[in-house]
Order: structure tokens, then sequence, then C-alpha cells
């Protein structure tokens, strides 16, 4: 049977670690239910075509554009947002090497990055210059050059990151 | 009243530089690394409704008919207004410069009769929910007769059809001036060398699109509009001057911005709209432009052509350089900068550059087109005349059998002061020092070997060479050296607290340069203090310090300037304090690493903290007559315009099978004067590099012959992604301003300004064995492609020429 987009359903999903239940209409993209009805304003729009990857998040592990996702698709889901990435009240490891490495400027991409660099060092603790410009470029910055952020990555995973996994938030 | 013809000199302090020159690291990161920045699509207002637009599908025609009946009885909606609705309260927005040869223009806030290009607002909806305001956008009724689309700026400066019947000759901007013997230079002239560049229609495409919110209360006819705008303070005097709101009730308010780069430097119909609405029903109103929008509505940038002719004499000098600008405006003037923001902009600003050239002519036109209009983009008219200055200086290079070094080296201006044949003073430079450093970068010599063997394997690399001056730190003496009267001040407040440590109010909103951090690094040091000890507040609120925008590089100057001055001010009654509880001279104290010193006395010193703390709380500390105020007002704007210098060489490979151009490395000098912090001047340089890489080879904004605009998603318009980004190496060099605070000046436009330069001159080097010398950007890999089988099937050409 099929649903109009109109149409209202029940959804929850798991962001951060925090459950979250809702009603909304068929057609609510996960980025509108991530940024107003969970109140977590970091994940970002800059295209809602899914080509510049300001709104990725974590899917089960796995970087997604929440802006193509339509949040009745992420029902029973597990999801990570860039507000779950800091240590306590301090920068994770690869926060605090895109801050020493001037690898953000306006900072509105930047939620995007991190997410997808999350995603790279949780599966490849060690990537080279090559994988990281390879599984990064999906993302579209308009400040830094890209370079800085690269190399952020590189510091990140040479510091031996310690992304969170999601278990534990 | 006199006339003011040349602008006062405001004092700056001199300081000891201990936060300025180090890469401190920015106070903004660690918020917008975690998701907590507010950017405007944060802010949620209670009670909010949402806006969205109904926009021209079609470049011109006369509307004949609109109902909107259907829209307003549409479940969740509010409101929905046509251009009829609109004009009773604003006829529109008028767009001019006062330059010679310049014809207003009126925008409406939504299209009248007609509508005049692929994107004009023409309806707009208020209702509960985005979604819902998107909905009822679609039930419009409306009939329109389509007139001819005049999309050709050269079809449309010979006249024909009127893209805009308030332009009947489609001209929008026409002037021009000549300085020294011109005549003689290329009646006289060994050689000349002359082109037409082309560059191409782009957009800035900042991250963010633009937004808008307003809250308007009538009790108290107080008006908040929230925009992530590069110029609240005139877009508040822009709401009362245009809409009445009472000024001392309104505050625009400017929120973390993602990027701005000059499109966020207008004033929009949007802006104007919002504010109208919320009035209207009672109820606070947000709009976030979508990408689709800010690709058709938010200002297009760059498109003109440049033709340059330099007459070289016979010892290959330039004796005389003549530049037209043609420039496609677009629509309407965009306010407050109008069409003359490119091909004004393109032959006024430096038509010298580098050189040495005693004599210079300009002639600029903008032509009016059914396509969006042309505003400002990092570098306003600098890029297209730079490109066209540069990439003839290769041409020229060229044909008098010398390296790009060399011609330039042979024609750089070398004794500063100098003034160029418009009277323009550029004080210093490295303008020499520029052109060796960068020769001695790519090791000129094992670049030609390299080249050379490559080709032998067919393989095409190809270096290009820019070098650039930038104005900078716009300000009312460089409106004035350049003919114009616009006045540029902007104040900066600051208060030391009974800790020792300061709080920074500014004027401009910062759109990710990193201000609240440069800005910390300026009044640490004049007040002698740690830069961590300092919190800086951009323009969040009109309600604070005031400013003339975040445009022409004049941040690090301007703002840093006011900081300074306001500091100082600080800063003498501190040491006043100091030298009463010392028993010295004020005249003795100097403020540096936290403590307030007896100069040549090593064991006479007060901590700054404990001065502050005695002023605050202890009346024993005051001197006579003292004045207990710890907070400063200042203002700033600088006598003389002042330039910063540099040059970028751009290493790129052509790909023989698929025409593609890979970009190797960059090697980028920068003097800016004194380095404020080396991690931001380096940030801007890669980011408006590339954006010049954008520009040149992947970036245009298409229309086809219907003035149908092609290129309205990010796959259409491709911005360049990482794995194009090439390495950059950068060099400093410094030669800080006489006049400005502690010699600093401002940079963010270089990047953009000389990348493309560079970019063709590499690939019109890479195609030399083929004999073709291409002048239009983008540099596609179609063009790219058939530069590289022209010339085979054409001649086969010398492979070692």
């Amino acid at each position: 049977m099929s649903t109009t987009p109109e149409e209202r359903l029940d959804v929850s999903m798991t962001i951060n670690g925090r459950r979250y239940r809702s009603t909304v209409e068929a057609r609510r993209t996960l980025a509108d239910f991530i940024r107003e009805d969970a109140q977590l304003p970091g994940t970002k729009l800059g295209c809602e075509h899914g080509v510049c990857g300001a709104c990725t998040v974590l899917l089960d592990d796995l970087p997604a554009r929440s802006c193509l996702t339509l949040a009745v698709q992420a029902e029973g889901r597990q999801i990570r947002t860039v507000e779950g990435l800091a240590d306590g009240q301090e920068l994770n490891t690869l926060q605090r090497a895109f801050r020493e490495q001037h690898g953000l400027q306006c900072g509105f991409c930047t939620a995007g990055f991190l997410m997808t660099a999350t995603a790279l060092l949780e599966e490849n603790a060690t990537p080279t210059r090559e994988d990281i410009v390879e599984t990064v470029s999906g993302s579209l910055c308009r400040c830094t050059g890209y370079q800085t952020i690269v190399s952020a990555i590189e510091q990140a995973a040479a510091e031996g990151q310690n992304v969170t996994n999601g278990d534990d938030q | 009243m006199k006339k003011l013809d040349k602008h006062q000199h405001m004092n700056t302090p001199v300081v000891a530089a201990r936060s300025v020159g180090t890469r401190v690291l920015r106070s903004e990161d660690p918020r917008l690394l975690t998701g907590r920045g507010q950017f405007i699509a944060d802010i949620d207002l209670p009670r909010q409704l949402h806006v969205a637009f109904v926009r021209s599908p079609v470049a011109h025609a006369r509307i004949t008919n609109i109902d909107l009946s259907a829209i307003r009885d549409a479940d969740g909606v509010a409101l929905a207004w046509s251009g009829k609705d609109v004009a009773a309260f604003c006829e529109g927005l008028v767009g001019e410069m006062a330059v010679e040869g310049c014809v207003p223009t009126t925008m409406p806030l939504l299209a009248g009769d007609e509508v005049l290009y692929v994107g004009e607002p023409v309806a707009v909806v208020v209702a509960e929910s985005r979604y819902a305001a998107e909905d009822a956008c679609e039930l419009i009724d409306w009939d329109f007769e389509e007139l001819p689309a005049v999309i050709n700026m050269d079809a449309a400066a010979a006249g024909g059809p009127v893209a805009n019947p308030q332009l009947p000759d489609n001209i929008g901007l026409n002037g021009g001036a000549s300085f020294g013997d011109v005549s003689a230079a290329f009646d006289q002239a060994a050689q000349i060398v002359e082109g037409r560049f082309y560059t191409c229609r782009v957009s800035a495409a900042p991250m963010e699109t633009r937004g808008v919110i307003a809250d308007y209360e009538w009790a108290s006819k107080t008006l908040r509009l929230w925009s992530n705008t590069q110029m609240p303070h005139y877009l508040k005097y822009m709401l009362t001057a245009y809409l009445g709101f009472p000024e001392q009730s309104v505050e625009v308010i400017t929120p973390d911005t993602g990027g701005g780069f000059g499109m966020k430097a207008h004033v929009y119909p949007e802006e104007m709209l919002l504010p109208l609405l919320a009035r209207e029903v009672g109820r606070p109103v947000k709009w976030i432009e979508d990408r689709r929008e800010n690709l058709v509505a938010g200002a297009h940038a760059h498109e003109q052509y440049v033709d340059i002719a330099y007459a070289l004499d016979a010892d290959g000098k330039i004796a005389g350089v003549r530049t037209h600008a043609l420039g496609d405006g677009g629509a309407y003037h965009m306010p407050p900068w109008s069409m003359a923001v490119e091909p004004w902009c393109a032959v006024v600003m430096t038509p010298t550059g580098i050189y040495d050239v005693p004599a210079a002519e300009y002639t600029y036109k903008a032509a009016a087109t059914n396509k969006t209009p042309v505003g400002a983009y990092r570098g306003v008219g600098y890029m297209a005349g730079t490109f066209a200055r540069e990439c003839l200086a290769d041409d020229a290079a060229r044909a008098l059998g010398m390296s790009p070094f060399e011609f330039r080296r042979h024609n750089v201006v070398r004794e500063f002061p100098w003034t160029n044949p418009q009277g323009i003073v550029y004080q210093e430079g490295s303008w020499r020092q520029t052109i060796d450093a960068l020769e001695e970068m790519v090791d000129y010599t094992a670049f030609l070997r390299r080249q050379a063997e490559l080709r032998e394997q067919g393989r095409y690399i190809g270096l290009g060479l820019s070098c650039f001056v930038e104005s900078s730190g716009e300000s009312s003496a460089t409106s004035l050296e350049h003919g114009l009267a616009d006045v540029y001040h902007d104040t900066a407040t600051v208060r030391l607290n009974p800790n020792g440590t300061a709080n920074v109010t500014i004027g401009l909103s910062a759109q990710g340069q990193g201000l609240a951090t440069t800005m910390a690094q300026m009044a640490a040091d004049t007040l002698g203090i740690k830069v961590e000890d300092v919190s800086v507040q951009t323009a969040r609120s009109t309600d604070h310090a005031y400013g003339s925008g975040t445009i022409g590089s004049r941040g690090a100057v301007v703002a840093g300037g006011a900081v300074a001055r306001a500091a100082d001010v600080v800063r003498e009654k501190v040491r006043q304090v100091a030298a009463h509880m010392l028993e010295a001279s004020t005249d003795d104290i100097e403020l540096v690493d936290g403590l307030a010193s007896v100069r040549g006395v090593s064991d006479a010193s007060v901590s700054i903290a404990d001065v502050a703390t005695a002023i605050y709380f202890d009346l024993d500390s005051w001197p006579e007559d003292f004045e207990p105020s710890l907070e400063a007002t200042q203002a700033y704007d600088p006598s003389q315009a002042m330039f910063s210098n540099g040059g970028h060489a751009i290493l790129v490979e052509l790909d023989a099978e698929t025409g593609f151009v890979r970009f190797e490395k960059i090697y980028s000098v920068e003097d800016c004067g004194t380095v404020i912090n080396p991690n931001i001047v380096e940030g801007q340089i890669r980011g408006g590099v590339l954006q010049g890489i954008g520009a040149s080879v992947f970036e245009e904004l298409a229309y086809d012959e219907s003035g149908q605009i092609l290129t309205t998603t990010f796959l259409d318009y491709g911005l360049p992604t990482m794995d194009v980004a090439p390495p950059f190496e950068i060099h400093h060099l410094e030669t800080p301003s006489s006049h400005s605070a502690s010699g600093v000046k401002g940079m963010g436009e270089s990047g953009l300004i000389a990348a493309p330069a560079a970019v063709l001159n590499a690939v019109n080097d890479a195609l030399s064995p083929f004999g073709v010398v291409l002048r239009e950007l983008p540099l596609t890999p179609e063009k790219v492609l058939d530069a590289m089988s022209f010339a085979k099937t054409a001649s086969r050409p010398d492979e070692g020429q």
C-alpha cells in the first residue's frame, strides 16, 4: 500500500545514544528531523540535493546524506551527529586536529567533513593521504582550499584518533 | 562647506608585538567544531512562520494576470503577496554608483508588470511551515506573454530588444578616462600587443545560502532583523530609509555566517520584504534560501570582456596601456554596488598593476541583459583586470622572446613611493622581490628542463605566473583617490575588566575570516595582556560598534585600527594609574607581557590585572582628577589607500586524452605588511586561489538561448572538490604599511584576484607546442582538447619549440 507524502507516520530512532520518537510526515527529511524535531542543529544543509555533504551524519556507522534520507527510513536505526563527537567537554582528537591545522574557516561544511572522516578513521586507522582524499572528496568546502582538511585528518590518524564508536553516548 | 580632498590621518599606537605575528589558534573553532555555532537557519523564534517565494521561470515576460487566491486558500497559509501588494510599501531598491555614466535602476521587491530574469521573485507566501509554504507556491495562477530574452552583452550594447525598460539603450554604465600621453605611446610604439579576455559568469556560492528572519512588535515599533549579511549597519539604514521603520528601534543581528565572499554584501529584496511580512502577519517570519534560489537569485559575478593593449617601446618597456571592459550586468543594478562592480572596477582599479607604465586610458561599459544581476565576488573587478593585464604580460613576453619572469622584472616598479598615471600613490611594496621569490620557488631552470623532457613523452605541463597589487582596507581615502566620494569608517569598543581581561566589540560581521581571533591579538598586544584573556564580539548586533561592512579586504586594517585606537585609550588609563601606584612618570610606563613596568627599572612593576582591580575597587590608586572609565570607543578610517602585493605561480598538466587541467602545485608569495596571524593569512590564500581555480576551470553559470539558466544545482555548477585541490607552498614577504595600525594590510581577496591569470598562463604555456593561445574562461576539457587537436590537424607543431 502506498503512502502519500503528507501522511503522518510514527518514527523512532537513536541519535547520539538518545532515543527520539515522533510522528512526522512521510516526506520529512532526516535532516529536518535531526535539526528541528531532535533540536540538534549542528548538522547543516548546504544544497538539499545530496552534493555538498554538509548534512552528512552516520547512519549505523556509515556516512549518509541526511537531506536525501527520509526520517522514516531511519526508523529503529542508530544515528551519530557532530554534537556527539566531543570527548566530554573537550574537543576529540579529530576536532582538535581540525583546529590546529586550520581545517575550517566559516565552519558551515565542517560537521559533514568530521562525520565522514570519523567513519573513515573507524574503518581504517592508518589511511594514506590518498585514502583520505578518495573518501572525503564527496564534501564541498568553499573556504579552505581543502589541503588543511586532509592534513587535519592525517594528524588525527597519526595521533591515534579516539573517535567514539557511538555505543557509549 | 569645504570639500574634503584629502583624508585626515588617525594615529594608531606603536606597541610591542607579542601575539601579533604568531599562529594563535582561533577562538571561533571550538563552537564550530562541535555543532554549537549558531547560523541563521539554526535560529527559531516562538510563533514564527515560514516564507517561500514564487520565482520567474522565464527570462523576460509581461505579466498579464496574476491570481493568488488558490494560494491564500491553501492549508496553513497566512499571507500571499504579489508585486502589486508590496509596491504600496516600497517601489523597489535603487541601484546606482556615483561614477560617470551610471544610469540607475529600481529593482522591485516583487516583479511588477514584467519579469526580467529567471529567478526574479514574483510572489511571496507565508505559511505555518516551509513545507506548507512551498506547497502553496505551486498553486499560483498566472499568465504571461514572453518577450525577447536579451542574453548576449555585445548584442545588447549595440541596441536591439530591450532587456529592462528602465534602460532603453541596454546600457547601465558607460564612461572612461585617460591619463598621460597614451596616444603618443601607441603612435610611437615599436610593437603593440593586445587581446580580448573573457571572464565567465560565476557564483560566489558560499556553503551557507542567504537567510532572513524578521520580528516586529507593533506596540513598541521595534524591528529585529536577522540576516547573514556582510553589511549589517548599511542594511539597518536601508530598512529605515526605504521602509520607514524608526531607526532607534531597528536592530540588525548577524549570526555565525557560512561564507559571504561578496554575495552577502548587497541589500536584497528578500531583506526588505521580510520585515513588511512580519508587520503584516504580526508574527516572526523566517526565510532560508535553498541552493537553487542561491544559484538563480543570489548575485552573480564576473561576466565580462576586457580588451587590453600594451604599447611596447623598442626596449620592451610598456609605454602605455589601453583597457576597455564590457560587462554583462544582468537585469538590474544590484544595490548598492551596481553594475560598476565589474567593468568599472576592472579598468579603474590598478590598470598598471606592478608595472612602471607612464600612461593609461580606459573605458568601461555595462550592458543590461535578462539574466540575474551581477554583484560582488571577492576582489570585484580586480580579478578581470588582473586577468587581462597578467595574461597580456605573457603575450608580450612571448612576443619579445622573454621569459614571463624576465618581462615582469624588466617592467616592474622599483622605486617607492610610486605614483601611477591616475595619481594613485603606492607607498611601499615588494613588487620586484615577489617576482624573484617566485622564480626561485619554482626553480624555473629546472622546470624548463622537466617541461622539455615531458614533452618528448607526449606530456604537457605548463607554468603560469600572475602578480597582483591589491587595494586593501577599503576606506574613504581609497574611494576619494579613485574618484568616488563613498564614506567608510568603523568603530570598536574595548573594555578592561576588574581581573585584567578585556572585552572587545567591532562593527564588522564575520563570515569565517577569524576576525574574533585576529582582533583579540590586536587588542591583547595594545593592552599588554594575553590573547586568551580577550573576548571579541564581531558585529552580532547593530546596537554596538558601527561598521561600514566586511568588504574590500578591510577587516584586519580597519577593525584592527579601531581596536588598537580604542585599546590605546584604555592603555593610557592603565599607565596613569600604574605610574601613580609605582610613583613614576606615566611616560615611563610600559605595558607588556601582563605587567606595567617602569622603563629601565627592572624591579618596578605591577601586574596589569592588579592595576585594573585597583581602578575598579581602590580609590587610593587613582591619581588626581582620574576619570575611572576603562571602556573606550574609537573610530578608524585609513588616511590613504594602501596596497598589499604578491603573486602566484601555478603548475598544471594537461591530460592529452581528456583535456582535463590537473593542478600540480601552487606557489604563492604574499606581502600584506605585518601578518597578524599566519594561519589565517595562509587560509585566505588557499581558499581564494581555489576559488580562482574554480572560476578558471570548473565553474560557469550557463544560460541557453531563451535566457533559461542551466546550472541550478551543485551537479550542474561544479565547485572545485578535494581531489582536484593542489598543494601550496606559501612564502611571506613583510613590507609594513607606514600608516595602518601595526603596519597591517588587508589580503582577503588576492587569491581569487590573481589565480585565474596564473591558471590561463599555465595552460597557455602547456599549449605552446600547439601554437594556440586561449583567452576565455572557463578552460573546459572541450576547449583544451580543441586547442590540442586543432593544432595537430592544422600543422604538425615542432615538438621542441
